[in-house]
C-alpha cells in the first residue's frame, strides 16, 4: 500500500483515543478494545466511508503449520488463544485505509454488530458468524450465508479438521519446482 | 356523499374495491439462463413489481480460506486463479505480492511488466465477455458473436504465454514462470515470451479497438438498449460505499477511484491511462464504463509491450518458500472490482490465515436494497450490469 | 352434384393451403437460421442437406415428432393439450382469404380482411391457455405478459387496416388489390405509408418477435408460456409462430404492397411468385429486426402501443377519410 496521507494518523488518534496504531509491510492496523468496536467505526466513518470487508482469525496455539521449526529457527512463541475480528475501511479519494481489529475470548465470542454504522457489514458478519461461531449482537438476520441447512460446526476454526486432511495427512515436501536459475 | 332531494333513493354506498392480488414468491435460479452462475434470488413479486428480494448464495462455496490453511504458497497460486475465473492471473497477483512483501523480495522489472500485460489482457477478456453477454440477456444476440470473436485473439495470446486460457497459474513468488518451462535441460533454451508475441499483441489490440467501435454503434447507440438501461438500477454513491461496491460499478456512480492509480502492487504509474466514470450510476453508465475501460486497457498493454525491459523473470528465492511472520493486506484493481488478500503468516511453508476479499461478494450484497421496487425484467438488466461471477461471490 | 363438387374443390383448396403454409413456414424458418447466422458471422445449418443445411427445418420437425409426449402432473390437461392446436388453427385460418392471384384464393370472402384479423386473434387465446394450464409460475407470467401485449397491439393493427379499407372502400382482399391497381400505386406509397409502418410494427408484436418478445423472453422466463411444451405440441407452437409471420407478411403485402400485382406482369400467371417475393422481402426485414435489437420491457411496450401507435393510427384514419372525400 502506498504511503498514507500524513493527516490520517493524527485524525485516528484524535477520533479513537483507545486505538493502538501499528504499521508494517504497508498495512496500517488499529487495535481497539472490544467495547469500543462500534464507536471507533462510527468515528472514522466520515473519513473512511468505504467498507471493504470484515472477518476473523482463530488464534490457536496448538496448530502445526508446515514443518516443525528447525534448530536455530525462530520458534513461534505462545499464541494467546482468542478470536481476532478484523475489519477494513478505506476511502475512495487517496486510497487510505486501515484494518481495525479487536480480540474476543473464545468462551465469550460476542461482538456488537456494525450494521448500524455500515450497512454492508451485513453479509460479512453472517459469514464470520457461521465460519467461526461468533455472535454479532444486533445483527438483523444472522442466518447462515454459505453453509447448507443442517451443517454442523464452524469450518474456519482451527479445531475443525478438513475431511481430506483426516484421510490423508499434510503432504509435506511436495513443491519441487526449481526457481529460475538457483538451487539455494 | 349527500343524498338527493326528498324521497329520492340515496345510497351512501362507498364502494371501495381493493383488488386483492396475492403476493407470489418467485424463485429465480439457481439454474437460470441469466444469473451468471448458481445464484438464487427468492423474490416476492406482486404482478411485475418486486416487493423484496433475498439472494441465496453458497452454491459454489469451495472453502478457499480453509484450503489456504493446508496448502503451501506455490500450491495456492494454482488454486487462486479459480476464484474469479474470468480474470485469471489478476486473482493471483495480490496474493503473491503480499507474500513477496512479507519476504522482502524485490520482483524484477521484466516480470512486473509481464504481470501488467497479462492482467490487462485478462481485464479486456473479462470486459468483452460482459459486453457480449449483457445485450444477450436483454434480447440482442448479435453482439455476443462479435465480441467473443475478438476475445479469442486475446485468449490465444494468453495461451501462448502461459499455456492456459483461463487458469494460467503463471505467477510465482518472486516473479513469473519461465514460459518454456523450468528444469535443468531447458534452461539454455528457455524463452520467456513466445516468439512473435509483441507483434501479435499489437495486432490483437488493434482488433479489440475495432470491436469496441462496433459495440458503440450496435449497442450503446441503440435506442431500445438505452431505454432498458438508462435510469434503471441506480446505485447512489453513499450506498455504494457502505456496501463496499467497487470497480466499474462504483465508477459508474461517478466516483473516480481506481486502485491502479493509488496502489503500487504493479508499476502502473509508468503507464498513461485514464479512469472513465459514469454520471448517474445506472446500468447504462456501468456498461459504458466497462466499454471505455477496454480501450484504456488496450493503451496500457500497448505501452507495456513496447517498453518491456530485459532481465530475469524471477527473483532469487529459496527453493522451499517460507514466508516470515507478519500480516499484510494487498489489494488490486481486478476487472470486477477490488480484490484483496489479508495474509497472516506465522513463518512456515503455508499461510496461517488468508482472508480473501472478493469484489463480487460486496457488489451483490447491495442487491436486496437495489432490487426493491424494481420490475421483474429489470432484475435481469440490473444483475447483468453488476457483472459478478459466482466463483468470486462464493469463493 | 354441384354440392359434391363444391366440397371436393374446397377439400383440394384446403389441402393446397396446408401444404403452402407448412412449406412456406419451413422456408422462412430456414431463412431465419441462415440469415441470422450470416449476420452474426456464423454459418448456420450446415450438415442437414449437403452443406447448405436446407433440410434442417425438416430434420427438426421429424425429430420433434418422435419425442415423448410430456404433460406436467399439475397441468390442466385438456386446456394444456388444446392450446397449441388453437394457436395453429388460428394462424392457418387467416390464409383462407390470402389472394395468391385473382383466381387463386381459397374463398374471396366479402368480409375478407375482417375475417383475417378475427382469425389472427385466436392466437392470444392460445397463449393464455398455455400459460395458465402449465402449472408453472414462469409460464404464467409469460402468458400474462403475452395477453397484455397482444391485446395492446391488436388495436393499432386493426386501426391501420381500417385506413386501407377506407381508402379502398371494400373489405374483400381481391378488391383491395384491384383498388391499388386502379390507383396505379401500392398503398405504401399511395397514401398509407404511416399505416404500413404501424401495421408491420403491430404485427411484430402480435407475433411476439423481438423487439417485442417479452412473452418468450428467453433469458428471463426460459420460454415463457411455451416452457412446459415439448415434442409435437412444441412443434405446433413453433410452426404457428412462423406461419404467423408468413400470414402477417402476406396480409401486409396484399394490403400495402399491391399483393400479386406487379405492373408489366400478368397477374394470373405470375401472381403467386410476385406475392411470395414481396412476402420474402418483408420476412427478411422482420428477421433482420430480430437479430439486431434487444427487447423492450413490458411497460415500455405498452406505453409505445397506447401512447404512440393508437393515436397515430387514429390520426391516419382521420387523414385518410378526409382525403378520400376531398380527392
Amino acid at each position: 500500500m502506498s504511503a498514507h496521507e500524513p493527516g490520517l494518523r493524527d485524525l485516528v488518534s484524535e477520533a479513537v483515543a483507545s486505538g493502538v496504531w501499528s504499521e508494517e509491510f504497508g498495512t496500517v492496523k488499529l487495535r481497539v478494545p472490544r467495547s469500543e468496536w462500534v464507536e471507533s467505526h462510527r468515528a472514522l466513518k466520515g473519513r473512511l466511508p468505504f467498507f471493504s470487508w470484515l472477518s476473523a482469525i482463530d488464534w490457536a496455539a496448538d496448530v502445526a503449520v508446515g514443518d516443525a521449526p528447525e534448530p536455530g529457527e525462530e520458534t513461534a512463541e505462545e499464541i494467546e488463544e482468542r478470536f481476532e475480528v478484523l475489519s477494513r475501511i478505506s476511502d475512495v479519494s487517496s486510497g487510505d485505509g486501515l484494518v481495525l481489529s479487536t480480540d474476543l475470548p473464545k468462551d465469550d465470542a460476542r461482538l456488537d454488530s456494525l450494521t448500524a454504522v455500515y450497512a454492508g457489514a451485513d453479509w460479512h458478519e453472517r459469514e464470520a458468524a457461521e465460519m467461526f461461531g461468533i455472535d454479532f449482537v444486533g445483527h438483523p438476520n444472522l442466518a447462515a450465508l454459505y453453509l447448507p441447512d443442517g451443517f454442523e460446526g464452524h469450518p474456519l476454526r482451527k479445531s475443525y479438521a478438513l475431511l481430506s486432511r483426516q484421510v490423508k495427512p499434510w503432504p509435506g515436501d511436495v513443491d519441487v519446482e526449481a526457481a529460475g536459475g538457483d538451487e539455494t | 356523499m349527500s343524498g338527493g332531494g326528498a324521497g329520492v333513493l340515496h345510497s351512501e354506498a362507498r364502494v371501495s374495491v381493493e383488488l386483492q392480488t396475492p403476493e407470489m414468491t418467485l424463485n429465480i435460479g439457481p439454474q437460470h439462463p441469466s444469473t451468471h452462475g448458481v445464484l438464487r434470488l427468492v423474490a416476492k413479486v406482486d404482478g411485475e413489481r418486486i416487493e423484496s428480494v433475498e439472494p441465496v448464495v453458497g452454491y459454489m462455496h469451495r472453502g478457499y480460506e480453509k484450503l489456504a490453511e493446508v496448502r503451501t504458497y506455490p500450491q495456492l497460486t494454482a488454486l487462486l486463479n479459480r476464484i474469479d475465473w474470468t480474470a485469471g492471473l489478476a486473482n493471483e497477483v495480490p496474493f503473491v505480492v503480499a507474500a513477496e512483501r512479507l519476504m522482502g523480495v524485490e520482483v524484477p522489472e521484466r516480470a512486473q511488466y509481464i504481470r501488467v500485460v497479462l492482467t490487462e489482457m485478462f481485464r479486456i477478456s473479462a470486459h468483452l465477455l460482459f459486453l457480449s453477454s449483457y445485450p444477450l440477456e436483454l434480447g440482442a444476440s448479435t453482439p455476443l458473436m462479435y465480441a467473443l470473436r475478438e476475445r479469442e485473439h486475446v485468449l490465444d495470446l494468453i495461451e501462448g504465454v502461459t499455456g492456459g486460457r483461463f487458469h494460467p497459474n503463471f505467477n510465482r513468488i518472486g516473479g513469473v514462470k519461465p514460459a518454456a518451462g523450468g528444469g535443468k535441460g531447458q534452461r539454455s533454451v528457455a524463452q520467456d515470451l513466445p516468439r512473435g508475441f509483441l507483434e501479435q499483441t499489437r495486432r490483437a489490440m488493434a482488433k479489440v479497438f475495432e470491436v469496441c467501435d462496433d459495440m458503440e454503434a450496435l449497442v450503446r447507440g441503440n435506442e431500445i438498449f438505452q431505454q432498458r438501461t438508462k435510469g434503471v438500477g441506480i446505485i447512489p454513491v453513499e450506498k455504494a460505499l457502505e456496501y463496499g461496491v467497487s470497480g466499474p460499478n462504483l465508477r459508474g456512480s461517478g466516483v473516480r477511484f481506481d486502485l491502479r492509480k493509488v496502489e503500487d502492487y504493479l508499476p502502473y504509474d509508468r503507464f498513461d491511462f485514464e479512469v472513465p466514470i459514469g454520471e448517474n450510476g445506472d446500468c447504462f453508465d456501468r456498461y459504458v464504463v466497462r466499454l471505455e475501460e477496454i480501450r484504456q486497457a488496450v493503451r496500457i498493454v500497448t505501452q507495456a509491450v513496447d517498453g518491456i525491459p530485459a532481465g530475469p523473470l524471477r527473483a532469487r528465492v529459496p527453493r522451499v518458500i517460507k514466508v516470515p511472520r507478519g500480516e499484510c493486506y494487498v489489494r488490486a484493481e481486478n476487472p470486477k472490482g477490488e480484490m484483496g488478500y489479508y495474509l497472516v503468516s506465522m513463518g512456515g511453508r503455508g499461510p496461517y490465515r488468508v482472508k480473501i476479499r472478493s469484489a463480487s461478494f460486496s457488489n451483490i450484497s447491495v442487491l436486496p436494497w437495489l432490487l426493491e421496487g424494481a420490475l421483474v425484467p429489470d432484475i435481469i438488466a440490473i444483475l447483468g450490469s453488476l457483472d459478478f461471477v459466482l466463483g468470486d461471490v462464493d469463493r | 352434384m354441384s354440392i359434391d363438387g363444391f366440397w371436393v374443390l374446397l377439400g383440394v383448396k384446403l389441402l393446397a393451403m396446408a401444404v403452402v403454409i407448412i412449406g412456406g413456414s419451413l422456408v422462412i424458418i430456414y431463412a431465419e437460421l441462415k440469415v441470422g447466422a450470416h449476420m452474426q458471422n456464423r454459418v448456420g445449418p450446415y450438415y442437414a442437406g449437403v452443406r447448405w443445411g436446407w433440410a434442417q427445418p425438416l430434420a427438426d420437425a421429424l425429430k420433434f415428432l418422435q419425442k415423448e409426449d410430456l404433460v406436467p402432473a399439475d397441468a390442466d390437461t385438456s386446456v394444456f393439450k388444446a392450446a397449441p392446436m388453437v394457436s395453429l388453427m388460428g394462424t392457418m385460418a387467416v390464409f383462407v382469404v390470402v389472394p395468391f392471384s385473382p383466381k387463386l384464393i381459397v374463398r374471396d370472402l366479402d368480409l375478407g380482411i375482417f375475417y383475417a384479423l378475427a382469425a389472427a386473434s385466436l392466437g392470444t387465446l392460445a397463449m393464455l391457455m398455455a400459460g395458465w394450464s402449465s402449472a408453472n409460475k414462469f409460464s404464467l407470467m409469460g402468458g400474462l405478459r403475452a395477453a397484455a401485449q397482444l391485446i395492446a397491439y391488436e388495436l393499432p393493427m386493426v386501426l391501420a387496416v381500417i385506413g386501407v379499407v377506407v381508402q379502398a372502400g371494400t373489405l374483400s382482399m381481391v378488391q383491395i388489390v384491384d383498388a391499388q391497381v386502379a390507383l396505379g400505386l401500392p398503398y405504401v406509397i399511395g397514401g398509407q405509408a404511416v399505416g404500413f409502418l404501424i401495421f408491420v410494427t403491430a404485427s411484430l408484436a402480435e407475433l411476439s418477435r423481438t423487439p417485442f418478445d417479452m412473452p418468450i423472453a428467453e433469458s428471463e422466463l426460459v420460454s415463457g408460456y411455451m416452457t412446459e411444451y415439448s415434442g409435437i405440441r412444441f412443434t405446433m407452437f413453433y410452426l404457428a409462430e412462423y406461419a404467423g409471420l408468413f400470414a402477417a407478411a402476406a396480409i401486409a403485402s396484399t394490403l400495402f404492397l399491391g399483393g400479386y400485382y406487379l405492373p408489366g406482369l400478368d397477374a394470373e400467371v405470375w401472381g403467386p411468385f410476385v406475392l411470395l417475393a414481396k412476402v420474402g422481402v418483408l420476412a427478411f426485414l422482420m428477421i433482420w429486426f430480430r437479430w439486431t435489437w434487444p427487447r423492450l420491457r413490458e411497460d415500455q411496450l405498452q406505453s409505445f402501443a397506447w401512447r404512440w401507435l393508437v393515436p397515430l393510427s387514429l390520426a391516419n384514419i382521420a387523414a385518410t377519410a378526409v382525403l378520400k372525400v376531398v380527392l
